[in-house]
């Protein structure tokens, strides 16, 4: 099946939705680049065929606003890259990563974890069950038994964590 | 790179919310990366380092016990564990997850420690082991904080550390400490832990049996029975001062401890009852004359080949 006679719900919120979606790209800083990424959600909502999805525009967002993320993160690597140039034996890294690198790796996830339950009891559960398995704040709330905001300020104190963490990591 | 402490309070409450599978604000949010494009830099920065962070995180996985290490590794990052006992699990997790990955990748080397003969060897600042002779252990070259002992008896000194558990695998048995100075011998199927200062957590996933100063835990190698008994904590490691004692042991127990300790070869008559011998006594006159043990524990000591048969008088 190439073809299809019709377009998905979320091809069609995509087509009546564009300039919405321009409009968050712009603002989240893409700045010429808008049209591309744009194209590029649409070209991954085409591909994967997520099946059907209870709020399409909000999907198209998240999936605009993931590719901004990803953008960033690559931007990041590749200056980082450049500033270590003078270390480096090649300018392409390898595709593998050595058995140094997953084991500093997994030392930055310990690190990570024991500093997210230096948070509080809750914050590295909730961090976990959030962003690794992907539940939603509101059925976390519920399964701890505390108020949605109670998980929204657990998870605000664990970025900011990360993020400070971050910062100086990248410093170093 | 410093970014505004307003905005930042800002882009960490955005990325919470706009990060939730449910956020359905998307107008309200582009109104307020409009207002600023250092909101957008702010967001980016956090949603950035959060996902770097949820990606570290998940490549170490949810298990949490190095047995399940070598079987779960490659489904732990698949399976979306249940939320059952979840709570516990990620707390458990801290710790473990990071163990349970390292479990895969250990660099081990290996100790091994002739009869007769004894070694120390440093683990990391504050920490080490003294081998007792006849000894083989296997230590991590990445991770001061895991041993595993092959065989033989080994002197603890662990400098705790609240974070980073010191773990002892012990044949399937694991020994946690607690803050510690233990001795920890396994000859054949027994295995026996005692502890003079701190305290050690026997197979924490198993018995979690708690084992404080002046206390010897020993497993039964046949049934797996494990007894507490008291033990003098002077007593704990004296083999590596030059002095052995026994309570009431086998004449097995007692000429496998001396050949180890000695390097010369005793070996029990047969016959023996078991649990026959109990006394303290020092080396250094067995290795010179080995038949002064029949005076030091009421025993009958006689040549035989290049050994000694020791048997009950």
């Amino acid at each position: 099946m190439t073809s299809q006679p019709f377009r998905s719900g979320l091809e069609s919120a995509f087509l009546e939705n564009r300039e919405k979606l321009l409009n968050f790209l712009r603002a989240r800083g893409a700045g010429d680049a808008a049209e591309d990424i744009v194209q590029e959600v649409w070209v991954k909502i085409s591909s994967s065929r997520p099946g059907p999805v209870a709020s399409p525009l909000s999907y198209l967002y998240r999936t605009a606003d993931l590719l901004m993320i990803d953008r960033y993160r690559s931007r990041r690597q590749a200056e980082k890259r450049d500033r270590d140039w003078s270390d480096a034996h090649s300018g392409h890294p390898p595709a593998e990563p050595s058995a140094e690198q997953r084991v500093a790796a997994a030392q930055e996830a310990g690190m990570i974890l024991r500093m997210l339950e230096g948070l509080g009891p809750r914050v590295a559960t909730v961090f976990r069950r959030h962003r690794i398995d992907g539940a939603a704040q509101k059925d976390i709330a519920r399964d701890l038994g505390v108020s949605l905001s109670t998980v929204e300020s657990d998870l605000r104190g664990a970025y900011r964590a990360i993020s400070e963490w971050k910062e100086t990591r990248d410093e170093a | 790179m410093t970014i505004d402490e307003t905005i930042r309070q800002q882009a960490l409450d955005w990325a919470v919310r706009a990060g939730d599978p449910q956020f359905e604000e998307w107008e309200a949010f582009t109104l307020w990366l409009e207002a600023d494009p250092a909101h957008g830099e702010a967001y980016d920065a956090v949603a950035a380092a959060v996902a770097d962070a949820s990606g570290l995180v998940s490549g170490v996985g949810a298990a949490n016990d190095d047995d399940l290490a070598a079987t779960q590794t490659n489904t732990a990052r698949i399976a979306r564990r249940s939320w059952i006992g979840g709570a516990l699990a990620a707390s458990l997790a801290l710790v473990g997850g990071f163990t349970l990955w390292q479990a895969n990748s250990r660099d081990l080397y290996q100790i091994e420690v002739a009869p007769g003969a004894a070694r120390t060897v440093a683990l990391d600042a504050g920490s080490h082991i003294d081998l007792a002779g006849d000894t083989t252990i296997q230590l991590d070259r990445d991770d001061p904080r895991y041993a595993r002992l092959e065989k033989g008896q080994a002197l603890f000194t662990i400098r705790h550390d609240e974070q980073r558990p010191f773990r002892l695998k012990v044949g399937e048995d694991t020994l946690v400490d607690v803050g510690t100075v233990f001795d920890v011998r396994h000859r054949g199927a027994q295995l026996s832990v005692a502890v003079s200062e701190g305290a050690v957590q026997f197979n924490p996933k198993d018995q979690n049996q708690r084992i404080s100063p002046g206390q010897i835990l020993r497993k039964n190698g046949q049934d797996g029975r494990i007894t507490l008994e008291a033990i003098s904590p002077e007593q704990v490691g004296e083999w590596h001062e030059g002095r052995l004692t026994f309570s009431a042991a086998s004449l097995e127990q007692v000429a496998s401890d001396l050949t180890s300790s000695t390097g010369i070869a005793f070996a029990a008559a047969p016959g023996s009852s078991p649990g026959s011998v109990s006394g303290s006594l020092r080396l250094d006159p067995i290795r010179k004359d080995p038949r002064s043990l029949a005076v030091l524990l009421d025993l009958d000591v006689r040549r035989e080949g290049d050994g000694w048969i020791i048997g009950e008088r």
